[in-house]
This record gives C-alpha cells, structure tokens and sequence, in this order.
C-alpha cells in the first residue's frame, strides 16, 4: 500500500501544471547559476593572469636580485567558489609578501569593485538555499491540506489505509518527484560547466557531488516542515502562509539577525587598534635600529665594496632580529584577535544554526573551500609561500632584506650586467583543501539538516494521527 | 458607489484572519531593522572615531617629517541605520603619505568576514524583499479570489461600474495595507530620534525621499497582485504567477543584470593596473638611478686632484647645493610617476562607471534593482561613496604631503638616513632626526566629503520615477485587463 | 440469506469538545439487500453519522457496527467491508476516471483490478465511455459522482454509505441513480443513504428514517409509507418537534 500511495503521489504531482512550471523555472535557474559561474571563472582567471604577468614585468630589466623586494601573489578563483561564493569575494585576494614580517592582504573582490556587492551573484548557493526551498514549500503547503479540501483524504480514508501509510507515502513521493527530476538540470548544468572550460579535478567533483547532496537535504528538509505544517492546518492558505512566514524567517531574517546581534555581542579586539599598536612598535624597533647602525664600525675599512657587503650582513642580522621582536609582538595580538573571533563565530554560528538555511551555507560553503576557514588557510600558505620566497632570495643574494632598505653598489659604469630570470622566481600555487580536508567542517551541517528531517519527519506523522480527516 | 466598495475592501483585508498574522510580522521586522540599523551605525561610528583618535596619537609619535604617514578614514553616515548599501564592503581607512597612493582598504566585511556570510538585515531590505511578498500575498486573489467565491458575478448583478470597482480595489488595498503599516515605520523613527542618530535636516530630507521610494515600491507590487489577479482564473494560478513574478524581479533580474555587465565590460582588476603603475614607477627609478650615478661621478671627477681637506671643504660647501639637486630630481620622478597614476585611475574609473552604468541600466527592468539604486544614492552608501571618500582622500593627501613637505624644508633636516661609504674615510652612518617628537599641531586634518544632496536627489529622482512609472503601467493593466474580466 | 445487519447503529450518541450534542442515543440497523434513507435537515446529524461508520470521529457513547465490526475499535477491518460515496465527489483533477478508479480500487485492497474491470464499473454508472480517460478537471458535477459510485461498485463491500448523492443532479442523472441504487440493493448489498431529497427517497427507500437536532424521531418501512405522502410526514416530525405551527 506504501507504494501505491507514493505512485500517487508521483504521478498527482508530476502532471500538475504547477509542476511544469515550477520545474522548468528552477532549471533555467540552475543552469544559469552554471553558465554565469563558468563565464565569472574565466573571467577571474584572466584578470588574474594579467595581473600575474605585470607583477612579473616590473621585474624584468632588475639586474639584481636585491632589487627583487617582495612578490605579488594572487588568490587564485577556484572552480567551485564560482558556484558556492561564500566569503571569496570579502577576502583580500592580493597579498604583498616580502621576505619576512606581516603580509598586507588587499582588494576584495567586493570592495574593488562595489557594483557587485549591490546586487551579488546568482551561484548555485543562492538558488537552493532561496530558489528551491520556495519550490519546496509551493508543493508542501497543501499536501495535506489540499487533499482534505479536494476531498480525496476522506475518500482515502474511507479505505483500510493505516495514517502513517498515507503520510510516509506522502513524504517519500513528493520528496522523489521533486527532489530527483532536479538532478537532470543539474547535471547539464556541470556538463555545461566543463564544457565552458572550467577544469574540475577529480576531488572537486566529489565535493561538488557532496554540496549538491546538502542542498537535497535542505530541500527535504523544507519539504519535510512544509509538510508537517499542512498536516496540522486545515485550510491550505493557513498552511501557505505559515510557510511563507517560517521560510521569510528561516531564510532571510534569523541568519542575519543571529550574527548581528550574536556577534557583535562578543568583543574581538578591532583591527584598527592592533594596526595601530603594531605601527607603533614598529617605529620603536626602527628607532633602536638606527641607533645600532650608527654603532656600526666595519672590520675591513679600506675596500668599500667589503664594507657594502659587511654592512649588508649585518643589516642582515638586525633585520632578523627586529623581525623576531616584531613577530613575537604580533603574533601575540593576532592570536588574541584570533581566539576572541572563533568564540565569536561558534556563538554566533550556533545560534544562526536554527535555521536549516545556515546549515546548508555552511556546509556548502565548507564543502567548496570558501568558508570562513578559507582566509586563514591562503594566510596560512602565504606564509608558506614566504618562507621559500625569503629563501630563495637568500639563496640568490646573501641576504634576506625582507623588503627593508637594500643597499647596491654600482660597478663602473654601464658594464653590461645580465638582466635576472624572472621565471627562476618561485611560483605561488594555491592549494584548495581536499575532501578530507573539509569533510568534518561540512558534516555537522549536513547532520543538523538530516536530524531536521528526521524530526519533522516524526512530528508530521505524530501530526496527521490527530488530523481531522472530515 | 466608489466609497462602498473601498470600505468593503478595507474590510476584507483588515479582518481577513491573515491580516494580524502578517502585519504582526512586518511590524516586528521593521522594528527590528530599524534598531539592528541604529545598532550597527554605532558601531561603525564608534569603530570610527577610534580610528581617528588613534591616527591622531599615532602621528603624534612619528619622529620624522620624511616618512610621516597618518590615516585618513571614511566617516560613516547616519543614513546607514536605514540603508547600509555596500558601506560594508568598501575600505574603511586609507593611509596617506608620500609614497603611497591612496586606496582604501580594510573594509568591515574583510576585516571580519563572519558578517559577509549573511551580510545585514536593514530597513531597506525590509521593504525590498519582505513587505513586497507580503503585498503580493494580499492582492494575489483580490479579483479572482472574488469570483471563485461568487461575489464577484453578484456584484456585478448590480449597477457597478467596471472603472469605479477595480479604482475602490486598488484604493483599498493599498489603503488596508499602507495605513497599518505606518504604525511601526513611525515607530522606527522615533526609535532613531530616541539613540540621537545624528541625521541632520539634510539626513531628515533624505530619510523623507527614501519613505516615499519604499512606499511607492511597495504599491508597485500591491498593483502587480490585482493585475496578476485580473489576468488570471483562478487564485491558484495567479498565487504562482505573482510568487515567480517577485522572485524573479527582486531575486533574479539585479543579480543577472551586473553580471551581463561584469562580462560585457571586463574592468582589469586593481592588481593589474598596480602593476602598470609599479613597473612604470620602477622603470623611472631606474632611470633616476643611472642619472644619479652619472651626476655622482660628475661630483666626484670635480674633484680630482684636490688633497682631503680640499676635499672636505668642497664636500662641505656644496653638501647643500647637492641635497638640493638630488631632492629636486627626486621630486620629478616622484611627480612624473604621480602623473602617470592620475592618469591609470582615471581610466580606470571611466571603465568603473561605464559598468557600473551598464550594470544600472539593465538591472532597472527590475523595481527592486530602481529602489535599492535610489535608496542608496539617497543614503549616501552605493557605488559612489567609494569614489566621493578617495578623491577627498587624494586631495588631502595633496594637501598632507605639502605640508610635510614645508615642514622638512623648515626643519632643514633631511630626514631618513645618510650613508657615506668611503675608501679612505670608511663607513659612515648619520639618521638626523628631530629631538623627540614633532610639533603636529597644526596638521591638516581629513574632512570627509560632503556628501551631494541635489545630485543624490536627482539620481533618486530618477530611479524613483521609474517606480512611479512601473506603478502607473500596473494600475493601467489591472484596469484593462479588469475591463475584459469574465465575472462568471 | 444472513440477515444480520450489515450496518447497524446502537445507542449512538456523539458529543463534540464544544459541548454540542449532535447525535443522541441514536439506534438503526440496516440489513442486506436492504436501501435505508436517512432524512433530515442541515444540522440534524446525518453527516455525524456517516463520519462516525468511517471512523473519521469516534462515538461518545453506543457503537457503530459495519458487518458486526465495531468501528471506533476496529477501523481498519470494517473500512474494508464498506464503500462510500461522499456528496461533492471530488478526485485527483490531474488524473483520468480511470486512473482515479485504479488508484482508490487498489486502496481498497483489491486485487489489482483489470482495465475491463474497471471499465465496466464506469460504463455501469452511465459515464459515457469518450470521458473514461479524459481528467477530472473538466468534469461535471454528475460525471464526478459516477466516478465516485464506480469506486463504489469496484470495491464490491457489503456496505454502502451514500453521503447526498442526488444533491445537484439533473432528473435524468437522479433517475439513472435511482436505477444503480436498486441494482446494487438487488445484489445484496445494504446501502446507507443520507438525504434531503423525499422524492427519491420515496423511490428508493426500503426503510426511511428521519433524523432532527441529533434524534432519530421516526423509522417506517417503506410498506407503511406506501399510501401516505412523504412529505407531510416529513414536516411533522420536524415541525413538531421545533414547536412550529403544523
């Protein structure tokens, strides 16, 4: 009888008009989510070749490695932030590094170009979480309901048919006419997406595959609540509107209001006031600095060419052991920054986490490497990056200025010195997290959504054994 | 006649039981944004007059004129209670120095990207996104509602004319849905008054526009349900209709429209046009560098022959005649690099504006995209607030570096530090800085921008005519379509 | 024959939450083969009734039995020995009478019914073979009722409860009806019919009952009505009881 009722179901809602319409709007949706994230791909990826190649240009024509004071290098875009933004487009996507101290982050995508953050992107992201779940509930809010108005309930009822029956049937039909023809906009949507020439790696269609699942799960869980909340209204336009009020709160009002409120409730040391902290410290480093460079007396007093070099190494040693003081003092601050921000973000995350709508950002958002997480892992290898960098320029010339003042002699006049290769320079690649990498951030999420369903999945059938079947 | 049917129509929104429920919502809502918004303008604002303080104790450290570097940062406005706009994701802060061009960076999403995820809830979004589906749900049944329950066929059994019937429809559900509505609005504003949010009469002005952009948004879509409603037989249909209807005006069409005009008008990106600037400004140091080279050899061949002390005196006498030259040449590549980073932005601005025109121009097919366009310029808080704050920052610069600038040659000190490497006198090293800190009392001090009332006006002006159109072309369809309506 | 009853009301009585009496200590029994007519007015409780064999309400006091089944202790096993016919018959609109007819014959937990079956069934009732596979949106408020009776007929119960059933139709619908009605009385069903409609209850009615405020106030066969009009009867026993003027 079970699967009679989800047969029903089935074919009830695959032939409806509503269906039809709704169906192929959400597609062209989907798909176009597609197209326009490969087109931004490309896009991002050429300005960021542009931007590569004039990085390396200012470079060409240095006849000295010790002129090559620090390197540009670019947050990459990933193939999968162009379906699940997240917060790549906030985070400073140019990093200044030298050889060694702090590496200035800059130009956010939003912030360079704020016509953008106007209006922001229709990604993938945005079509499940808003898109769909209005799907969800447009078929939920009379499942129930409807029935008992077109008088099929009763005729049903009429019939040995047990009540949980009806309402599994129910919930496993709509669920499957709804949740699986979307797979095929779907997958056209990620064929259309290589086919613009957007390169997956095997690991990101996995990922891909995984956000694709949540955003079922938050669709079912929609499904789920929407029909939970017409099994325990009679008339369909009450269970409509309840839903639209739940899905208005869910989706629009309590994420932002969550963080709002519970963020701000939680003091984190402002930017500004390490910034200036650090400034500070800095110039009284730099003052006792030149107070040891005039100490400074060179062995060798004939040749100045030995003393440039001298001085060199000894600059060497003071840049090393400023840099030292300095990183001891920073990462102090930083750290405290740091702490009081991951208390911010479990406190306010938490709380935002009522709603399936945060749930499902945030796994997705995890599971395509542009969560909150991703700012510290492109820091993280920055600094990587910074290490071989400063090694490099070590290995080349001797010293590590880490951007400081550089000192260079001259010879003669003219003599022809050979330019410096700026391909022997050491290439900064992104590595984007790997599956197992953001697997247990993404699966909480996608666990709260699983246990919503489960829930409502319950209270639906706890529901309609005292719904008036009149 | 009209009156009869306006009152009725007054009533069957007001006492319909969906009535309490949503206008409960709406009013919460609207509160909450309103304090959410006062809320986070004292944030930022409190967040700003830190900054300036500390800019202020920072410069007061700084021991040297050459290098002098302070903040200049962007002052929030009191319109962000209502209409945050992208203040969040704009640079707060730029330095300002010699060496560096302004550029505006650590913006408040950057800094904290916790609050990027969802970003803010503000009036305007209220308005743009909540209030618009709630109209919609009040007026999706109002003609076809009324036929499927059979009034609609005894109403007209009478002697009503068709014009007077849907003007009383429209008139009463605008009436029904407007008038509550006022409620929690004028309680916003008291809310405003009460935190003393500094609005100013100019903000008051603003503030006034801006209410009368969100009501006549908010029309637009309560005509859109009668006419959707007038176009269609059943309320079932025509619920679905105007539900896509919005989502695809509030939700899809802006989003769409600025990408269409990221892709049609490709802007290269900061990191690029840098890199114009930094290899052009290399290049000159290079050239600077072989010119020094040359006039050093000069200085030295000049002289040849003389004993040490000769030596010595000549250095001594013309020490200043050569900082002078050197100086001066340093000035010019400075000058000419500056010349050529006016020039890049300015470009580069032009190719802004043309995409940000595009973006503008496609997304105004959509009233939400029209609104939040007006709502911004009149709050002060869209696109052009990022270019108004960095052209007063680079004229403060201007006026920064000049000061600066005076104050070195006052001072007569070099700044920086001084490095002779002598075969015969060795190595030398002299840093000659002021005794303790400087005197910084009369430094200029950034102004913000003012912003442009008639120009923001103007702007809104527009935006909200299309609105006012898009209402007018609404009212005129229901009408039309009303007329051709089988009551039956 | 087992002439126990089929249908059978015992001391049946229903109090809503609200306090209300709809249905006092009300008694009948309808046996094989047999047409019972339920008349009354709006309100009187005939609907209360039905919903009660249906279990869609559960009885305060007294029992509503189907085939010797109490139904508020055993829903599931009298549901399938009783077929019902609700007054505005409505269906899945999206579906044809004919998948309609399969789906609600399956419920019933029916063997899997041949489509000459259920072809049959519908011709039964008089639905013109051309909208046997037309959707349910366009029908008339007849063509659904005779969709409703072919369910009917396709569960093949014992029991038959008929909520309105000529409420709406035409003479010729209502007479063609009446026929069915007999036919399935004459293969031994029992049919339990609530009505307003004398006329063809008259027809019909093997045993008319008339219900008012809750009560069953009078219970005649139809021999004994056979020379008196209806009518008056029917209006004396509301009259009366609502103390109007005979």
């Amino acid at each position: 009888m079970l699967m009679l009722v989800i047969q029903k179901e089935l074919r009830d809602i695959l032939t409806s008009t509503k269906f039809i319409v709704s169906f192929a709007s959400c597609s062209l949706l989907i798909l176009l989510a597609f197209v326009m994230g490969a087109a931004g791909y490309r896009t991002e990826v050429a300005r960021v070749d542009a931007a590569r190649r004039e990085n390396l240009k200012q470079m060409e024509g240095q006849t000295d490695w010790m002129m090559v004071r620090n390197n540009r290098i670019f947050l990459p875009p990933q193939p999968l932030a162009a379906l699940v933004t997240g917060v790549a487009d906030d985070i400073g996507r140019t990093m200044d590094v030298r050889g060694r101290g702090e590496i200035p982050q800059e130009d956010t995508r939003y912030g360079e170009e704020p016509v953008f953050a106007m209006f922001r992107f229709l990604d993938l992201e945005f079509i499940f979480q808003v898109v769909l779940s209005l799907f969800a509930i447009v078929f939920a809010f009379d499942a129930v309901s409807g029935e008992k108005e077109r008088g099929t309930l009763r005729l049903s009822f009429a019939n040995p048919l047990p009540r949980s029956t009806f309402m599994a049937g129910k919930l496993a039909g709509s669920f499957l006419a709804l949740a699986v023809p979307l797979l095929l906009p779907i997958l056209i949507g990620c064929a259309v997406f290589t086919w613009m020439g957007v390169p997956l790696s095997s690991d990101e269609w996995m990922r891909l595959a995984l956000i694709i699942g949540a955003g079922l799960l938050y669709f079912g869980a929609f499904l789920t609540i929407g029909i939970t909340i017409s099994a325990v209204t009679a008339r369909s336009s009450t269970s409509f509107l309840a839903l639209l009020v739940i899905w208005i709160l869910s989706v629009l009002i309590i994420p932002r209001s969550a963080i709002l409120i519970a963020g701000r409730a939680v003091d984190v040391p402002s930017l500004d006031d390490i910034n200036a902290k650090k400034f500070r410290y800095a110039e009284q480093l730099f003052a006792e600095d030149r107070t040891a460079m005039s100490a400074f007396s060179p062995a060798e007093k004939s040749d100045p060419r030995k003393m440039i070099e001298e001085f060199q190494k000894f600059m060497g040693n003071v840049n090393d052991a400023r840099e030292r003081k300095m990183d001891d003092f920073s990462s102090r601050l930083n750290e405290e920054r740091a702490n009081a921000q991951q208390v911010q973000s479990a406190v306010a995350l938490g709380i935002a986490r009522i709603s399936p709508a945060t749930c499902f950002t945030l796994a997705a958002s995890a599971l395509a490497g542009t969560s909150l997480a991703l700012q510290d892992r492109y820091l993280a290898q920055a600094k990587g990056y910074q290490e071989t960098f400063a090694k490099f320029i070590l290995g080349k010339t001797g010293v590590n200025p880490g951007g400081g003042m550089v000192f260079r002699m001259r010879v003669g006049d003219g003599a022809q010195e050979k330019p410096i290769d700026t391909h022997e320079l050491p290439v900064f690649e992104y590595r984007p997290p790997v599956l197992g990498d953001v697997l247990p951030a993404a699966l909480p999420d996608a666990g709260i959504l699983a246990a919503c369903i489960f829930l409502f999945f319950g209270i639906a059938h706890a529901a309609f054994r005292r719904y008036d079947l009149r | 006649m009209f009156g009869t049917v306006l009152v009725k129509e007054l009533k069957a929104v007001l006492l319909t039981p969906k009535f309490p429920a949503t206008f409960a919502v709406c009013s919460i809502l609207i509160v909450l944004s309103v304090f959410i918004g006062i809320r986070e303008y004292r944030t930022a604002a409190a967040r700003y007059t830190e900054g300036v303080d500390l800019a202020a104790q920072t410069l007061r450290t700084q021991s040297t004129w050459m290098n002098l570097s302070t903040t200049a940062y962007r002052k929030p406005d009191p319109m962000q209670v209502f209409v945050p706009g992208v203040t969040g994701d704009v640079g707060r802060l730029s330095s300002v120095n010699s060496t560096e061009d302004v550029k505006l960076r650590n913006s408040a999403y950057g800094d904290d990207p916790i609050f990027a995820l969802f970003r803010s809830i503000d009036f305007a979004f209220i308005v743009q996104v909540v209030l618009s589906l709630f109209a919609i749900l009040f007026t999706y049944d109002a003609i076809n509602g009324e036929r499927e329950g059979g009034t609609l066929q005894l109403t007209f059994a009478g002697a009503v004319p068709r014009p007077t019937y849907i003007l009383a429809k429209l008139a009463g559900a605008w009436t029904a849905l407007v008038v509550p509505l006022l409620v929690p609005v004028l309680l916003g504003l008291l809310l405003v008054m009460v935190y003393g949010v500094p609005l100013g009469s100019e903000g008051w002005a603003r503030c006034a526009m801006f209410m009368l952009a969100s009501l006549l948004y908010f029309t637009f879509f309560i005509a859109l349900g009668v006419l959707i409603s007038a176009l269609t037989r059943s309320p079932a249909t025509s619920f679905l209709g105007a539900l896509a209807a919005w989502v695809v005006l509030v939700l899809i069409v802006p989003r769409i429209a600025v990408m269409a005009a990221g892709a049609a008008h490709p802007v290269p990106s900061i990191a690029e046009t840098e890199g114009w600037i930094d290899a052009f400004a290399k290049d000159r140091w290079d050239q600077q560098m072989k010119t020094l080279s040359t006039r050093w050899q000069a200085r030295q061949a000049s002289m040849e022959g003389m004993s040490t002390g000769e030596r010595e005196a000549y250095q001594q006498s013309k020490q200043q005649e050569w900082a002078n030259d050197d100086d001066a040449s340093r000035q010019e590549v400075q000058k000419d690099i500056d010349a050529y980073r006016v020039r890049v932005n300015e470009e580069q601005a032009n190719r802004v504006a043309a995409q940000e025109g595009l973006a503008f121009a496609l997304a105004r097919v959509s009233p939400a995209a029209a609104y939040q366009i007006a709502s911004m310029r009149l709050g002060g808080t869209g696109v052009e607030m990022k270019a108004l704050n960095e052209s007063a920052m680079r004229d403060y610069r201007r006026a920064f570096t000049q000061y600066t600038a005076g104050k070195q040659k006052e001072s007569g000190t070099q700044g920086g530090f001084r490095i002779t490497v002598d075969s015969q006198t060795g190595f030398h090293f002299s840093a000659p800085r002021e005794r303790g800190t400087l005197d910084v009392s009369d430094v200029p001090v950034f102004r913000p921008p003012s912003k442009r009332f008639g120009e923001d006006t103007a702007s809104a002006l527009v935006d909200t005519g299309i609105i006012a159109v898009l209402v007018l072309l609404s009212c005129a369809g229901a009408f039309v379509a009303f007329m051709r309506y089988d009551v039956r | 024959m087992n002439n126990a009853p089929m249908i059978e009301a015992a001391g049946l009585s229903k109090r809503y939450e609200d306090g209300v009496l709809a249905l006092d200590n009300v008694s009948f029994a309808v046996r094989p083969g047999e047409v019972y007519a339920m008349l009354g007015g709006n309100g009187a409780g005939k609907t209360t009734t039905i919903n009660l064999f249906l279990n869609f309400i559960e009885p305060t006091a007294g029992e509503a039995r189907i085939d010797g089944i109490v139904t508020h202790r055993d829903p599931l096993a009298a549901k399938a020995n009783v077929a019902y016919v609700s007054e505005n018959v409505m269906l899945y609109p999206n579906f044809t009478a004919m998948q309609n007819l399969e789906y609600f014959t399956r419920l019933a937990r029916r063997p899997a019914p041949t489509r000459e079956a259920l072809r049959q069934a519908l011709l039964r009732t008089g639905l013109a073979e051309e909208a046997h596979h037309k959707r349910l949106r366009g029908f008339s408020k007849g063509m659904r009722q005779k969709c409703g009776i072919a369910i009917a007929i396709m569960k093949n119960a014992p029991a038959i409860l008929l909520d309105e059933p000529t409420s709406g139709l035409d003479p010729k619908a209502g007479f063609e009806f009446i026929a069915l009605l007999k036919s399935l009385r004459d293969e031994g069903k029992a049919v339990l019919m609530s009505t307003h409609d004398i006329f063809r209850a008259k027809e019909a009615a093997d045993t008319v009952g008339i219900m008012n405020r809750g009560t069953l106030v009078m219970q005649r066969s139809a021999r004994e009505l056979a020379g008196e009009d209806l009518e008056r009867v029917y209006m004396e026993h509301i009259a009366g009881h609502n103390g109007l003027a005979a």
